[in-house]
């Protein structure tokens, strides 16, 4: 393990503390727990967005935190799931009384323990909570059925949700009109990537798992889960077109459709290799006559030190677009 | 009845899970990691202790005890356990004083919470196969005019049968689904528990 850390035990909260340090504008935390991050300018009437989830994936779940995105966000150890405790922490301390929103990704353990803060917060304070579970990685698994469970997980396309949602909340519309806008956004974001190298949990030490020098894994999840095959290493543009190939039938993405593009370093893959990558999307993207509205490129969703990167197709219409356009300030995500 | 039946019945429960945790781990094990005797006895032991410190409002303390069982056994089973007291604890908030409805009230609660945070349905062999038959029997018994003690062991029937039951259904969530088509094979360690359940409850009322 090669690592700028001192005590591995140590690794979230001194990440968490040099956050504090070099962003007080923006954050704070609650209940003497640094792993519950708050905004630092709390906007009275407005709904409450709370997001969480493991550490090691920054920016998410914390970085997005500030004006125009989130209220409030709780952390857990490395890939590890915040307490029921801490949510319900955050939840009282962003509620102002417009009730309060969660969204986070589709992972069993966060959802237990998001239930739980919300039962917390329904009983002990009164809190109206409601629940967006994000879910848009093709690779983990197949398109779910009208009505029922969706089992794909959650990963960098959260970023469009917590953005159209942020600006609704901004824009002080009710708790109903927020969730419904957050379901809209989620239910038009398709994700998938691929990993280059693992990731190595700090306390743990070595890597759980391995990917041969030469070889990819396409399709694999930001905690490692396995994706859809592991090959040899093929140039940008023949992964791209890879991971094209699923995401764009899913929605289906058609001619005429206007969308973002969000290219997601996982880590260790440099931004001129994330560029490379936006040059093929768009060479895509204009044979398929799919108009793009705007491109993100850069770490919005990460896997500590793992290489590779994923991409994230967001439809857009009149509505989600002005969302998606309005400002923002965050530690992580800022546009004017 | 008052809210002492409720804690004589969580110490029931706790009891009960205590005599047959080697035999939820024996179960646990065949289908998935085997810790569901733990989980099982150490929540509703701490339940059970949350329960018994004197709070009259029915509901608060159904709540409170869920919440120290789901800092207490935090797997999924443990928290889904600790999910079904306090959403049943919504329900009777406010009570100090039962009627032997209040009972049919909290088992529906339990179930309702347990299916809405599970996302489970009837059949698919878990732990609602195993309580759902007990819930739908002591309210049938209720409306028919039986004592509590009566319609409590005839709860404590169905639960035993829909355990039973559920041996030959498909599993679809957790670790026993990785079994497929085997899995009809073996006892749902989560149906056992919800049999267990019933038995207590049983026996508080007796």
């Amino acid at each position: 393990m090669k690592k700028i850390i001192n005590q591995p035990e140590n690794y979230v909260n001194e990440m968490l503390e040099g956050l504090y340090i070099a962003h007080p504008d923006m954050i704070t935390y609650t209940a003497d727990d640094l792993r519950c991050l708050v905004t630092a300018n709390k906007v009275e009437g407005k709904v409450g967005i709370i997001t969480g989830g493991g550490s090691g994936h920054l920016p998410l779940f914390l970085g997005y935190v500030g004006k125009g995105m989130l209220d409030g966000c709780c952390v857990g150890g490395v890939f590890q799931s915040p307490s029921p405790e801490q949510v319900f922490n955050v939840t009282k301390e962003v509620d102002t009384g417009a009730g309060v929103l969660y969204i986070y990704g589709n992972y069993n353990g966060d959802i237990l323990n998001f239930d739980m803060g919300a039962e917390m917060a329904d009983f002990e304070e009164g809190i109206r909570v409601e629940t967006v579970v994000a879910g848009e990685d093709v690779a983990s698994a197949g398109p779910s059925a009208p009505g029922e469970p969706n089992h794909r997980r959650g990963v960098a396309g959260i970023v469009f949700v917590y953005k159209c949602a942020g600006a609704a909340a901004a824009q002080m519309k009710d708790l109903d009109e927020v969730k419904r806008i957050a379901e809209k956004a989620a239910a038009n974001v398709r994700t998938m990537g691929v990993a280059l190298t693992p990731c190595i949990i700090p306390e743990v030490g070595k890597p759980g798992f391995t990917i041969s020098d030469d070889e990819m894994a396409i399709g694999m999840g930001i905690h490692g889960e396995a994706g859809i095959r592991n090959g040899k290493l093929e140039p940008a543009d023949m992964i791209v077109e890879e991971i094209l190939n699923k995401i764009l039938p899913d929605i289906p993405y058609v001619a005429g459709d206007e969308v973002a593009v969000l290219v997601n370093g996982l880590g260790a893959t440099p931004l001129d290799e994330q560029y490379i990558v936006a040059r093929a999307i768009n060479k895509r993207m204009e044979a398929e006559g799919i108009k793009v509205h705007r491109y993100y490129v850069g770490e919005f969703a990460t896997a500590m030190e793992m290489a590779g990167f994923s991409i994230s197709v967001f439809r857009l219409d009149e509505e989600l677009k002005a969302l998606l356009d309005a400002p923002a300030h965050t530690p992580f995500f800022k546009q004017f | 009845m008052t809210s002492e039946f409720l804690v004589k019945m969580l110490g029931e429960i706790s009891a009960i899970m205590q005599e047959n945790k080697e035999k939820l781990i024996a179960l646990d094990s065949v289908v998935g990691d085997g810790d569901l005797g733990l989980t099982m006895t150490k929540g509703f032991a701490v339940a059970y202790e949350t329960a018994a410190k004197g709070e009259a409002d029915a509901g608060r303390m159904l709540y409170n005890a869920g919440k120290a069982m789901s800092g207490a056994a935090p797997s999924t089973m443990g928290t889904l356990m600790a999910l079904g007291l306090m959403g049943a604890g919504k329900v009777l908030k406010g009570k100090t004083e039962l009627v032997d409805t209040d009972l049919v009230e909290f088992a529906a609660a339990y179930l309702d919470a347990v299916m809405t945070r599970g996302k489970a349905k009837l059949g698919e062999k878990t732990f609602l196969d195993g309580f759902h038959p007990g819930v739908e029997a002591l309210k049938a018994a209720l409306a028919a005019g039986e004592s509590l003690a009566e319609a409590t062991a005839k709860a404590a029937v169905a639960a035993e049968e829909g355990f039973k039951a559920a041996k030959g259904m498909l599993a679809v969530h957790g670790k026993p689904a990785v079994k497929g088509e085997a899995s009809r094979e073996m006892d749902d360690p989560g149906a056992c528990v919800a049999m267990l359940i019933w038995q207590a409850i049983a026996k508080a009322a007796a």
